[in-house]
């Protein structure tokens, strides 16, 4: 007898978690997922911090700018930020066109619109919402001019050009934010789905490697294979979460150094979101991920044995994809609610503001309930299969094996 | 003695296969027993059972009296009949974590491992992969991953099967040794009847999934065997034995003859017709080995 002190059967799984949490750190799997994803999140934080934010063209004019400013101070009350370049002759304005530098130029002043000789130069065709602004302008600048020609006084010209006759009255609260919340949704899903199907398909393989390297029997002398399913579902999940924490903020410090997406608060709550929904979404799909490897002994055989579970996973990531663009819709919200694919879709409804409190609470209780329920029977499953080596074990032969 | 280790009335069937018909066995403490019996008669499953790695339907498995319990178990060593270690990971790390999962200390179990991996001889591949090594070391390790917490009770399925003579002794040695220091009960399988015979006290015969024959192997060899003498006698006939009744001829050996011996026929009276006729060499009694045991038991 050795007399050590034996550890309390329940504490097992910790070891069993701490040997899978480093095996797969010091994995090579691990450092490359971990590049991928902060490459695929770096390009989108910088393609958003340069090409996104509120439209913005350069309006050249030649000569006389006045045509230019009341295109400007018309794109000003539409929300459309328009700057104005001047040139002093058509061939100059030609080079900043080719060049890129002004997405038009017009030539000619008050009087050359007005008479219907005023031109707008542009390299093949004007960005079709600047058209519309210059367009819309020089439209008012003849109206002007036939107000005028009839006599109507300057005063009552300027008085009908600034009224703002139909009021605006919005049925929800206007969301200012709405554009960055739903980057920053897609962008949660986005690591919602990697970390959700990666980490699970983890589960799978390492369930799968202890069973054909069959190390399995001398784990099971040692351990119940409950407590052999539940380590390794903790330290891989322990993993993913940690992992995730870092991308969360390696992204929420990108995104604020180049300014792509104003961080408002939500930013950093969202990723509180992203992290709690993996850890709620993990533990469920993790669970069928061990079942599914438990009853293959071979990689090759996993494949097949994953497909329902892919299926599923991929279907709320696509739904839940729509939801960014239409979270009430009645799929959005009904995947919301199943814990299948609540952990992809009830993130993006929250951040997007969109999931009321009864919703989320809801969620949250048919989540934990259901995975409550799973974790147990995908251990019997489980304690069923992952002795047998050989064919594929049917579910309901390994139900009954662990009876 | 003490009990040891008891298998009492297990059972088990796999669908409508009867695995295990009411096994029992008993290893008591400091003894090493030998499990026999043919492919599939039931060996790897009683074990997986005592071992709690496999569930019996009926029947108990008991250490020191007590049925056995996870804390219990803990302390058994295994050696499964197909090996497995996980290929890719350190061999010092591994004992450490298997170590560690049968409840050892991070400290105790780090000490244990190079303890066990230098008696062993295999110390100089610590840092290495288990897949990098050869099979017989491979072997070792797998022996040490069942050592490696000071097991109170050992259990090994096909020990010596892929040892060559060396690693065989090396492996005698080494179980030798815990059952005299420590007292450890062994049960283990073996095809190798004449290893079985040599460095076991006892054995238990498996046949179809119950226990045909167990028991001391002096008293087994005495009890079941045919009574078989061996006589080398200068100067008779060939038939010399044939005016006894009961005896008949079972075969020949250089310079000599073994008589078979009917119920009720004495070997003395053989003995004296022999000297009457010729000069006696040689006259003993043979005792089956166990392997002809073995084989009467399954043809019969």
């Amino acid at each position: 007898m050795s007399g050590e002190p034996a550890a309390t059967d329940r504490g097992m799984w910790r070891v069993v978690a701490a040997r899978d949490f480093s095996v797969r750190l010091r994995d090579k799997g691990f450092v490359i997922s971990t590049m991928i994803t902060l490459t695929v999140l770096s390009v989108f934080i910088l393609l958003r911090a340069y090409t996104g934010g509120p439209d913005l063209f350069e309006l050249g004019y030649v000569g006389d700018r006045s045509v230019a400013d009341r295109v400007a101070a018309l794109a000003d009350r539409a929300g459309v930020e328009v700057s104005v370049v001047g040139f002093d002759d058509a061939r100059e304005a030609d080079a900043a066109l080719r060049d890129g530098r002004v997405d038009a130029a017009v030539e000619g002043d008050i009087d050359d619109v007005r008479e219907g000789t005023a031109t707008l130069r542009v390299l093949r065709g004007p960005p079709d919402l600047l058209d519309q602004l210059v367009q819309g302008a020089a439209i008012g600048l003849r109206i002007d001019a036939a107000l005028s020609d009839a006599g109507v006084s300057d005063g009552t010209v300027q008085e009908l050009k600034d009224q703002h006759p139909i009021d605006v009255s919005p049925i929800l609260a206007p969301d200012p934010d709405r554009d960055s919340k739903a980057a920053v949704a897609f962008v949660a899903v986005l690591l919602l789905y990697g970390q959700l199907f990666g980490y699970g398909i983890w589960v799978a393989t390492g369930v799968i490697e202890e069973k054909s390297s069959r190390v399995v029997e001398v784990l099971l002398s040692a351990i119940r294979a409950r407590q052999l399913m539940a380590g390794k579902i903790a330290g891989i999940g322990v993993l993913g979460i940690l992992q995730l924490i870092f991308i969360a903020g390696f992204a929420i410090a990108l995104a604020s150094v180049t300014g792509a997406i104003d961080l408002p608060a939500n930013s950093l709550s969202a990723a509180a979101l992203t992290i709690g929904w993996f850890v709620l979404g993990f533990a469920f799909y993790a669970a069928m991920f061990a079942v599914a490897g438990a009853l293959v002994s071979r990689m090759e055989e996993l494949q097949n044995a994953i497909v329902p579970i892919n299926l599923l996973v991929f279907a709320s990531f696509l739904i839940s994809i729509g939801a960014l663009q239409d979270p009430d819709s009645t799929i959005a919200r009904v995947a919301s609610l199943l814990p299948i694919s609540s952990a992809l879709a009830m993130p993006v409804r929250m951040v997007l503001g969109s999931a009321t409190p009864w919703e989320i609470v809801a969620s949250l209780a048919i989540v934990i309930g259901s995975t409550a329920l799973l974790i147990p029977l995908a251990g019997r499953v489980y304690a069923g299969a992952v002795l047998r080596t050989g064919a594929k074990v049917r579910l309901r032969d390994a139900w009954r094996a662990a009876a | 003695m003490s009990p040891g280790l008891q298998l009492i009335d297990l059972r088990r069937r796999f669908g409508d296969v009867v695995a295990l018909d009411g096994v029992s066995l008993d290893a008591d403490e400091g003894s090493m027993v030998g499990f026999v019996g043919p492919n599939g008669a039931g060996k790897t499953t009683a074990m997986r059972i005592a071992l709690g790695v496999l569930e019996a339907d009926g029947g108990e498995v008991r250490w020191q009296g007590r049925v056995v319990d996870e804390t219990a178990r803990r302390r058994f060593g295994y050696i499964p009949e197909e090996r497995g270690l996980y290929p890719k990971m350190r061999v010092l790390e591994q004992l450490v974590y298997l170590a560690r999962l049968h409840g050892v200390s991070r400290a105790a179990a780090q000490s244990r491992a190079q303890e066990i991996l230098e008696t062993l001889g295999v110390a100089s591949r610590s840092k290495d992969r288990v897949e990098s090594l050869s099979l017989g070391n491979q072997q070792r390790v797998q022996l040490a991953a069942a050592l490696v917490h000071e097991p109170d009770v050992l259990v090994l399925d096909e020990p010596f099967s892929g040892l060559d003579p060396v690693g065989t002794d090396v492996l005698i040695e080494v179980l030798d040794h815990e059952r005299r220091a420590r007292g450890v009960p062994i049960v283990f399988s073996s095809h190798q009847l004449e290893l079985v015979e040599r460095v076991c006290d006892r054995v238990a015969m498996i046949v179809d999934g119950r226990i045909v024959t167990e028991g001391a192997i002096d008293e087994l060899r005495e009890s079941r065997a045919r009574r078989l003498v061996r006589v080398e006698v200068e100067g008779a006939p060939a038939d010399w034995f044939g005016s006894i009744p009961g005896v008949r001829l079972e075969g020949e050996v250089p310079g000599g003859l073994i008589l078979e011996l009917g119920n009720g026929t004495d070997d003395q009276r053989v003995l004296d017709l022999a000297r009457s006729i010729g000069e006696v060499r040689h006259f003993s009694v043979v005792r089956p080995t166990l392997a002809e045991l073995f084989r009467e038991v399954v043809s019969s």
